[in-house]
């Protein structure tokens, strides 16, 4: 660890509506792992986007091997052996996977055979097993992971920036990554690692920048910190108020939801969801972890009518709903969080008021005499935006001006009124900050306090111990075992989500 | 009938070039909306730079021209301004309309015969133009046409096996992807919309050099849309869009025809008019299995 | 909020006079003063009773065809065949007029005729509607073709069935002045069209942002995916949306046949659809903004036909399409310009703040 392969001095980035980063200073070592650690939204995509070369830094300098260096775009980052992987995979799903991994990397005519060869060599020696000719859309998320890191080991990059990588991983996939990222990193790499989870911190970095508002806050060896000292760092306040289940096992009320082998797809489609089967009661969290893909988003708009299902039935309240219409079901009392909130949540570019409108617009709770009353919406709004302390200039606003958490905050909130005996969460806390996610939690738990049922997927096991009485793991359409919340350790969590039995592989584990 | 299946190869020829381009534009995620604009430009440039020096392959460059600034200025505010492409190309065909009649004034008055320049030459093809049927079809015809004979296995080639057209084709779908490959997503969507400047162009061209061989102010009337619904229709691939164009070739030159054979009676010639474009219609409700890529008229900016 | 309105109005003026200025250089190239011309032009229209009226006759179909391009605008859907629409219903209007012409009381038949020219474009539309919710089809490709169709049916009615009785042009009979919507300014053409174009643009207004219909409408077209999860079926609505949308271009049929022309010819008023796009840009899609930018266009247009008329000057009809044109594009790059001043100034602001900040 001698020269800084990477420097960034003073480096500053506005946007229109906020400031990324101010005054960011800190360097990279040859052979080194750093991790960037900060919370949704502290400004660490941003400052290796501007390393990268697809943002331009409004402020400061840029060093490579101690060289002033002017990086206009990718092509020069990649050019100087800077790698990025981004957040949400830029892979091109209609192509294949050496068509993506040879992009912007060849000139004029393609020798296919050859750049197959050449991917399916590095694939080798990086001992990945990938299917050079499959279509990226067929792949999994972790093999697609790897078509990522192929990327980058193609155009020999020295330097490998990866945003939060295990965020679609198992447990046990995380493993393999952090294995790889320190070999990788052995032969002399550098690695650039942004995640806001302290315990891969812990496990891969050898060195921890800590970002928050867009500043350095901390710039630590890892033998010289702990997970204490960084997520006070992080967070800029000592301590997280962690939020527990309270009362354990209690529940005895009557069902609410009664889900009875449900199966989706089938025939020519494929299966979606297999054979599956629980019951939700008033006062209960059943909590569904897996990682994501596996059925969950299924599962959900199965539940909201939003797809039909091919087998099973569907008990609400002991009515079969499955040949509900949505409008039915939300009069019903069914609220949904959706997990995408810019595509099913929220219409961007309407107003917070008729966004509050937008799950009741037939009820004429919202008219006089035929014309929607302004007033009386823009109160409830009002009461909402106060209620769960978003950050909004008022009812008029447009629900694209918020931040992320303050959205999901509104959504929450008129979810909240609408399911007013089952609500469905689908990845709730997804993307947001420490308070946004405290401040949901909370309201979650309240919820079930009032008796109302709440079904919540959530990819972050975390977030699953928190909050559920039950917990049951999806993997591939099917439920791999339903278990109170206490009786599976996360090691065995992982080997489900991977798709273990654990009956009949892990029983060495009890 | 070899008549009707020769003059069907006529007719497709600038619905073919204009339909390449657009399927080259379209997966790189562009629109071009200011199609009919372009085919229109080009006509008229075509007509004035061959009827005033009275050399048809400076009409073809001054026809080039013409679509080129057209797509360009489409290009510009599209591309980098990142509006809306609907919109614009409405405004430019509005336009191009507009500048294309007012102009026409300006140089010519108000003539009292029409303006007529020659029409491309047909040339033979020395012995293919002698196999029976295929020659009379296929190898009587102007440069134009044999000109897109030529492009059709290059377009394929280009698009499905090059590092452009690989470009090309990621950009449409993921520009994210091209982004961070270290390839400016805004130079390979503007590229091609210039591209279908030039094509559409030579295609508007085609109607007044190569057809008509004079200058109207309906000359185009909805031709560029034509090759627009092609792409659409040919499932946003060469081979589809070759295919396409076959039947639209058809279907303008059966309309031809039987316009010419029945004038005045109570036939309805006008269905035949409007045979191509209720093919369009016909076929873009009941075509399955679209190919559309995902960014589509989607605006790529990479900060917010 | 208001200062958005603001800025939005002073961007658009800005626009149209830079528009205004590129087009009147085109003049040059006739060798005519554009300065002198230009302003002989507004002189005249302002000084003369009946020219004014004119900018109102013209301003009239285009404020319908306008709101039907807006209507489904603002709702991210595209109907771009309102010719096609127009037609639909200026043919079921001359139609009804010609047959009903003597036989009902002129206030009847107008209402007869306005529904039914109404539903006529409404029935275009509908289809296109259908089109996208049942086959999911590209709404824009067809109500674009959809027009071409339309306009070959009615030249088939000309030449047939509605074909006068002299049998010379290919245009129909005048209709009974009973049919004819009553003037309502002496001395110009200005019609009750003008009023009724005026009071459907309220009415338009009104539907989009205040009832739960036009709710669903923009709900629907700004993001349809979040709108079914709510409930609502996003299939309905495209049909819905697209019938009022070409209903409001069918109403141009009744304005232009029993308000202007008194009978239906061939391309008759064949670039209303087009001019209707580009108002509806103008306005930035809000109906009541549809009101001026018409009456803007009308007066563009009598500028240009003012202009051609003048003794010894030449000046062509097609002035107009390429002003036009030329405005339209000013409209759009303006719609740019605001967006990065604003974007620009709050970066400013922001960077200004964290330097005193620090």
């Amino acid at each position: 660890m001698d020269a800084s392969v990477v420097e960034l001095r003073n480096i500053s980035k506005y946007f229109a509506k906020v400031i990324a980063n101010q005054d960011v200073s800190f360097s990279v070592q040859k052979g080194e792992v750093l991790a960037l650690l900060g919370e949704n939204g502290a400004g660490k995509s941003t400052i290796m986007k501007c390393l990268y070369g697809l943002y331009r830094a409004d402020e400061g300098t840029i060093l490579i091997d101690g060289q002033e260096t002017v990086i206009h775009s990718p092509k020069d980052a990649m050019a100087k052996g800077i790698a990025m992987i981004q957040q949400h995979f830029s892979l091109v799903p209609a192509h294949t996977v050496t068509e993506n991994i040879i992009l912007g990397n060849v000139r004029g005519p393609i020798h296919m055979k050859e750049c197959r060869e050449k991917v399916r060599r590095i694939a080798e020696e990086a001992g990945f097993e990938i299917p050079v000719d499959a279509r990226v859309r067929d792949l999994a998320v972790g093999v697609q992971q790897k078509v990522e890191i192929m990327k980058a080991l193609y155009i020999n990059a020295r330097i490998l920036i990866m945003d939060e990588p295990t965020a679609v991983l198992t447990p046990q996939e995380s493993e393999t990554l952090m294995r790889f990222i320190k070999k990788f990193a052995e032969k002399g790499n550098s690695v650039i690692f942004i995640t806001h989870k302290l315990k891969e911190v812990m496990e891969v970095a050898d060195r921890i920048v800590v970002m928050r508002d867009g500043r350095v806050a901390g710039n630590l060896r890892k033998e010289e910190t702990d997970e204490r000292e960084l997520s006070r760092l992080m967070m800029g306040e000592d301590v997280i108020p962690a939020i527990r289940t309270d009362g354990e096992g209690t529940t005895s009320g009557e069902v609410v939801l009664d889900v009875q082998n449900i199966r989706v797809g089938g025939g020519k489609a494929p299966v979606l969801l297999d054979g599956i089967s629980f019951q939700i009661r008033r006062g209960e969290v059943f909590g569904i972890a897996g990682v994501s893909g596996n059925g969950q988003d299924e599962l959900c708009e199965v539940i909201c009518g939003d797809l039909p299902l091919s087998e099973g039935k569907l008990l609400y309240c002991g009515r079969d709903i499955q040949h509900d219409s949505i409008r039915r079901r939300i009069d019903a009392g069914i609220g949904y969080v959706p997990v995408d909130r810019y595509r099913d949540g929220l219409i961007m570019n309407m107003t917070l008021a008729e966004n509050m409108m937008l799950k009741t617009s037939f009820d004429k709770k919202w008219t006089r005499r035929g014309f929607i009353d302004q007033k009386k919406l823009n109160s409830y709004t009002q009461d909402i935006i106060r209620e769960h302390q978003v950050k909004a200039p008022g009812p008029d606003a447009p629900a694209k001006s918020l931040s992320g958490g303050n959205q999901q905050k509104m959504v929450l909130g008129r979810e909240i009124d609408v399911g007013s005996t089952l609500i469905v969460f689908n990845q709730p806390t997804r993307g947001l900050d420490m308070g946004a996610v405290n401040r949901i939690h909370r309201a979650i738990l309240e919820e079930k306090a009032k008796g109302k049922g709440i079904l919540m997927v959530s990819t972050e096991l975390s977030e699953i111990f928190a909050l559920s009485d039950w917990i049951a793991v999806l993997y591939k359409g099917r439920v791999m075992g339903i278990f109170r919340n206490g009786e599976l350790s996360t090691q065995q969590i992982g080997l489900l989500m991977a798709g273990y039995d654990l009956e009949k592989g892990g029983g060495d584990e009890k | 009938m070899l008549n009707v299946l020769s003059r069907a190869i006529m007719m497709g020829t600038p619905l073919l070039l204009g339909a390449l381009a657009e399927v080259y534009a379209e997966r790189a995620g562009m629109m071009i909306t200011a199609i009919e604009g372009i085919f229109l430009m080009g006509a008229w440039g075509g007509f004035v730079g061959t009827y005033i020096s009275g050399s048809a392959v400076t009409g073809l460059l001054v026809a080039i021209g013409c679509g080129v600034i057209t797509a360009a200025i489409y290009g510009v505010i599209t591309v980098y301004l990142r509006q809306q492409q609907i919109v614009t190309g409405t405004a430019i065909n509005i336009l191009a309309a507009g500048f294309c009649a007012f102009f026409q004034r300006v140089l010519f008055g108000i003539p009292t015969t029409p303006l007529q320049i020659k029409t491309l030459p047909k040339l033979a093809i020395p012995l293919l133009s002698k196999i029976p049927w295929i020659g009379e079809i296929f190898f009587h015809q102007n440069i134009l046409t044999y000109l897109v004979y030529l492009l059709i296995p290059v377009a394929w080639y280009v698009l499905n096996k090059t590092s452009v057209g690989l470009a090309i084709r990621s950009t449409g779908e993921n520009p994210q992807a091209v982004d961070v490959a270290g390839m400016s997503v805004s130079r390979i969507r503007f590229l091609t919309v210039l591209l279908a400047g030039v094509a559409g162009g030579v295609a508007g061209s085609f109607y007044s050099l190569g057809y008509l061989g004079m200058y109207t102010s309906g000359i185009i009337n909805g031709r560029g849309w034509i090759a627009f619904a092609i792409c659409f229709l040919g499932n946003w691939s060469t081979k589809g869009v070759v295919l396409g164009t076959l039947v639209f070739g058809l279907a303008d030159s059966i309309s031809i025809y039987i316009q010419a054979l029945s004038g005045g009676s109570a036939f309805p010639n006008e269905l035949i008019i409007a045979l191509p474009y209720i093919l369009t219609i016909v076929l873009t409700v009941f075509r399955k299995s679209f190919n559309v890529p995902t960014q589509l008229g989607v605006p790529y900016s990479k900060e917010n | 909020m208001k200062n958005k309105i603001k800025d939005v109005v002073l961007f658009n003026i800005g626009a149209v006079v830079v528009g205004l200025v590129i087009s009147a250089c085109m003049l040059l190239f006739m060798d005519v003063n554009p300065v002198t011309v230009f302003s002989k032009a507004f002189l005249k229209i302002i000084t003369d009773k009946y020219t004014l009226g004119e900018v109102l006759v013209k301003a009239t179909p285009l404020m319908f065809t306008a709101l039907a391009f807006a209507f489904t605008y603002k709702a991210n859907l595209f109907n771009i065949g309102a010719q096609g629409q127009f037609y639909a219903g200026a043919t079921v209007a001359v139609t009804l007029s010609l047959s009903l012409g003597e036989a009902l009381p002129t206030p009847l038949l107008i209402l007869v005729v306005l529904v039914c020219s109404f539903l006529a474009g409404g029935l275009i539309g509908a289809l296109i509607g259908l089109a996208k919710a049942k086959f999911n089809a590209n709404e824009f490709l067809v109500s674009m073709m959809s027009t071409y169709v339309v306009d070959a049916f009615m030249d088939y009615l000309l030449r047939t069935f509605l074909r006068e009785t002299k049998g010379e042009y290919l245009q129909t009979d005048p209709i009974s002045q009973n049919a004819y919507l009553p003037n309502i300014i002496p001395g110009t053409r200005v019609h009750l069209g003008f009023l009724l174009a005026v009071l459907t643009a309220i009415v338009v207004w009104v539907l989009l942002y205040k009832t739960p219909l036009g709710f669903r409408i923009r709900a629907v077209g700004n993001n349809a995916s979040a709108a079914e999860l709510a409930g609502i079926r996003a299939k309905k609505i495209y049909v819905i949306a697209f019938l009022i949308s070409g209903g409001l271009a069918g109403m141009a049929g009744l304005t232009e046949i029993n308000g202007v022309q008194h009978m239906l010819l061939q391309d008759f008023n064949s670039s209303i659809g087009s001019y209707g796009i580009g108002i509806a840009i103008l306005a930035n899609g809000n109906p009541i903004g549809v009101i001026f930018a018409s009456v803007l266009f009308g007066l563009l247009s009598i500028m240009g036909t003012t202009m051609g008329r003048m003794p010894g000057l030449n000046i062509p009809a097609s002035i107009i399409d390429l002003l036009q044109g030329i405005v339209m594009l000013c409209v759009i790059v303006a719609y740019f310009l605001r967006y990065y001043m604003e974007i620009r100034r709050e970066k400013k602001k922001l960077q200004k703040a964290s330097v005193e900040h620090a």
